[in-house]
């Protein structure tokens, strides 16, 4: 028998409004506005557009020439493809290792979840001590093993020399925990009678792998890959703290858009434009590769 | 839990929250901020003074001062944008109030003089800091600053290098750095990733005059933007030659200070508020002094980038407030009173009728040192960076790193200035 609730549509109207009405303030409506922002001239962050640019799409041809919007594009490419590879990758290859050890998994589980609940400023300063320059945990130790001269007190400065991976690995290994949880859950769903009948028909363990985990995992991955994509295109907080300004051209698209934003609004929200443009098109692109298959529903 | 212990717990927190709000309905809660905070000479005169106006009036202070940096400034431009600004504002009052002043976000001395006569009637007003925008008084400033280059003995007696004097020339100066580096020091603490200001104020100076100094150019082909950017190529001189720490372009200021101070780097050029930063981060204070910056060309090495840059706003939300009115014009008055002035100003300018008093004889070995600094003064421009919107500021400024490693030429990025000027 239908609930009441559900004959009386209205009700259900009532009850969806409000969070309609929220999301159609703090997001739609910033978000048409932003697009128009992005046509208009604006003197300083905060205040109403003014006049229309000349022309009106002036600061995306703008973007089309900016060397430093193109370093902060490449830059996010190679972050997206870290993130694919780096979080996604090394958390399935954490999540097929754990669900072989059997007992002590709840351990690992929480032990490489831990990142998630650290926030992004906090593990920027930390890594920005790991990677100090002088008495930076990664120089003593080089110095310690003798890779660095002590006595001339060489040292590397990881921020420019290695400014790329010095970034990536933090937000690399914050999120590997996240990916893990979730491909950990894909696989303990996945029923153990498959493996005890791959077993008896003589599959090793890497066969099981290939051919029962990894093909029952495929929506896991795809979500994984989706959340990885969009995570890639808006990460700000961790590079910002550690890569203030772009510094040693770190710029992405989203450290790039706030160096803007109190010094020429409109051409921050043009920025801003691109960045759901970038994330609407990838993530449909991810959407259509990994598309949910009910024959792969552990 | 019982039930009896809850109900005292819920009593006891619902008496402290009625004692707190009996404690502030006492007195008015002004909002105010400033940037006596951090590594500043006077965060602990700034605290003090708050303290004593507290107590003699029983009005209370929110207090959310900070170090004066660009973030510092954006938060402040966010702030009167999103409606939230403190009543009470102590900043700068060059072009970097510009949007506040010109939204009549503040309230004129004039205005305020017409309802308190006396207010900052102790103060030359000639010498408040008027808006750029329209020339009016909107501030009432306490101490002034100077830029000066504090020196490390110890690194210097250990490379041979002798004091640099006021005679000294930038040439000299240029062979001391070397035998620094020579010696394994590094011989000029700085961050040219986060803090390239003051040595941009003395490069670009060398090339002027302490008459011509606070020009902005208005084309990178003039005088002006001529002397930009060979003092940008002179800082670009310097990178190569490696006498800045090795990672001067990653680094924090807070890093290449440490150099500074753990006898690693010889150099630093700062301002005044930094006397206080050093005396705090070392226990050999005596090692270390203030001198002039060598300089060339037309200018002398005693003329020296310094002015009354700041000063204290009251806002037109605490102003339209009957309540908070009398409570941001008596904080003010009290702050910029001849005694309290004298009290943060130590060796540095005041707009006193009376000039400043402070006491000497508590003064330590490195305020010592700046007397006798100050004193050897023949020249004094403002720092021409007060004239520039952070737009502006940005191609020379946080694209430091791309002048000095050629990515970027410094005519270019002076062109680069003008245009976001006129933008």
């Amino acid at each position: 028998m239908e609930a009441r609730i559900y004959k009386n549509k209205k009700l259900i109207w009532i009850f969806l409004a409000p969070a309609f009405l929220f999301m159609f303030i703090y997001l739609y409506y910033p978000f048409v506005q932003n697009i128009l922002n992005s046509f208009q001239h604006i003197k300083y962050m905060g205040t109403a557009g003014g006049e229309w640019n000349a022309p009106w799409y002036s600061n995306y041809l703008k973007l089309l020439s900016d060397p430093k919007m193109m370093t902060a594009l490449k830059n996010t490419g190679v972050m997206l493809v870290a993130t694919i590879l780096g979080q996604v990758g090394i958390a399935l290859l954490l999540a097929l290792l754990v669900s072989n050890i059997g007992a002590g998994s709840g351990f690992f589980r929480t032990v490489y979840f831990i990142p998630i609940v650290i926030s992004a400023t906090a593990l920027g300063l930390l890594f920005n001590l790991v990677f100090l320059y002088d008495k930076g945990m990664v120089n003593q130790f080089l110095q310690f093993i003798g890779y660095l001269d002590m006595e001339k007190n060489q040292l590397i400065d990881w921020k420019s020399k290695h400014a790329m991976f010095t970034m990536l690995l933090p937000v690399i290994w914050q999120y590997v925990g996240f990916y893990f949880v979730i491909l950990l859950t894909g696989i303990s769903g996945i029923p153990s009678e498959l493996y005890e009948a791959a077993t008896i028909d003589g599959a090793s363990r890497a066969q099981c792998v290939r051919y029962i985990t990894l093909p029952l995992l495929r929506n896991s991955i795809g979500t994984c890959v989706i959340l990885a994509v969009t995570g890639a295109l808006k990460v700000f907080d961790l590079p910002w703290t550690m890569f203030v300004n772009g510094m040693s051209n770190t710029w992405l698209t989203g450290t790039y858009m706030y160096s803007k934003v109190y010094s020429d609004v409109d051409y921050a929200s043009a920025i801003a434009v691109v960045i759901v443009v970038l994330g609407v098109v990838l993530s449909n692109i991810v959407n259509r590769l990994f598309k949910e298959n009910a024959d792969y529903n552990a | 839990m019982t039930k009896k212990t809850a109900l005292i717990l819920a009593a006891s927190a619902a008496a402290a929250l009625t004692m707190t709000q009996a404690a502030y309905a006492d007195g008015i809660t002004i909002n105010v901020t400033t940037t006596y905070a951090g590594e500043d000479s006077n965060a602990q005169n700034f605290k003090d003074s708050v303290a004593a106006w507290e107590a003699e009036t029983g009005n209370k202070v929110e207090d959310s001062s900070a170090t004066s940096d660009e973030a510092f400034k954006s938060r402040i431009i966010t702030d009167f944008e999103a409606g939230s600004e403190p009543d009470v504002l102590f900043f700068f009052n060059g072009v970097d109030s510009n949007q506040f002043v010109e939204q009549g976000k503040v309230v004129s001395v004039d205005e305020i003089r017409a309802e308190y006569p006396d207010y900052a009637s102790n103060m030359k007003d000639d010498l408040l800091g008027a808006s750029p925008v329209d020339g009016v008084n909107y501030s009432i400033p306490v101490n002034g600053y100077w830029e000066g280059m504090f020196v490390n003995l110890e690194v210097l007696q250990a490379a041979g290098v002798e004091v640099p004097t006021n005679e000294t020339t930038w040439d000299e100066f240029l062979e001391a750095c070397q035998k620094i580096k020579d010696a394994g020091y590094t011989p000029i603490a700085a961050s040219l990733q986060e803090v390239p200001h003051y040595w941009f104020e003395y490069a670009i100076y060398n090339f002027q005059t302490p008459e011509t100094h606070n020009t902005v150019p208005e084309s990178a082909d003039d005088e002006y933007g001529q002397a930009w950017t060979a003092g940008l190529n002179d800082i670009k001189a310097l990178y190569e030659a490696g006498y800045f720490p090795e990672n001067t372009l990653t680094a924090t200021d807070a890093e290449t200070f440490q150099l500074f101070t753990s006898d690693k780097a010889a150099f630093l050029i700062d301002g005044s508020w930094k006397i206080g930063g050093i005396a705090e981060a070392v226990d050999d204070l005596e090692n270390y002094t203030i001198v002039n910056v060598p300089g060339k060309n037309d200018r002398k090495s005693t003329d020296e980038i310094g002015g009354l840059s700041m000063g204290y706003f009251i806002t037109r939300k605490a102003w339209d407030d009957p309540d908070k009115r009398d409570a941001a014009v008596s904080f003010v008055s009290f702050m910029t009173s001849d005694d309290v002035v004298s009290k943060f100003a130590g060796v540095s300018a005041t707009a006193l009728k009376e000039g400043a008093h402070p006491d000497e004889s508590e003064f330590n070995s490195l305020q010592q040192a700046a007397v006798s600094f100050t004193a050897s003064f023949t020249g004094l421009s403002p720092a021409v960076q007060d004239n520039l919107s952070p737009a502006a500021r940005e191609p020379i400024f946080a694209d430091m790193a791309s002048i000095v490693n050629g990515d970027v030429d410094a005519a270019d990025a002076v062109a680069a200035v003008l245009e976001a000027i006129e933008d």
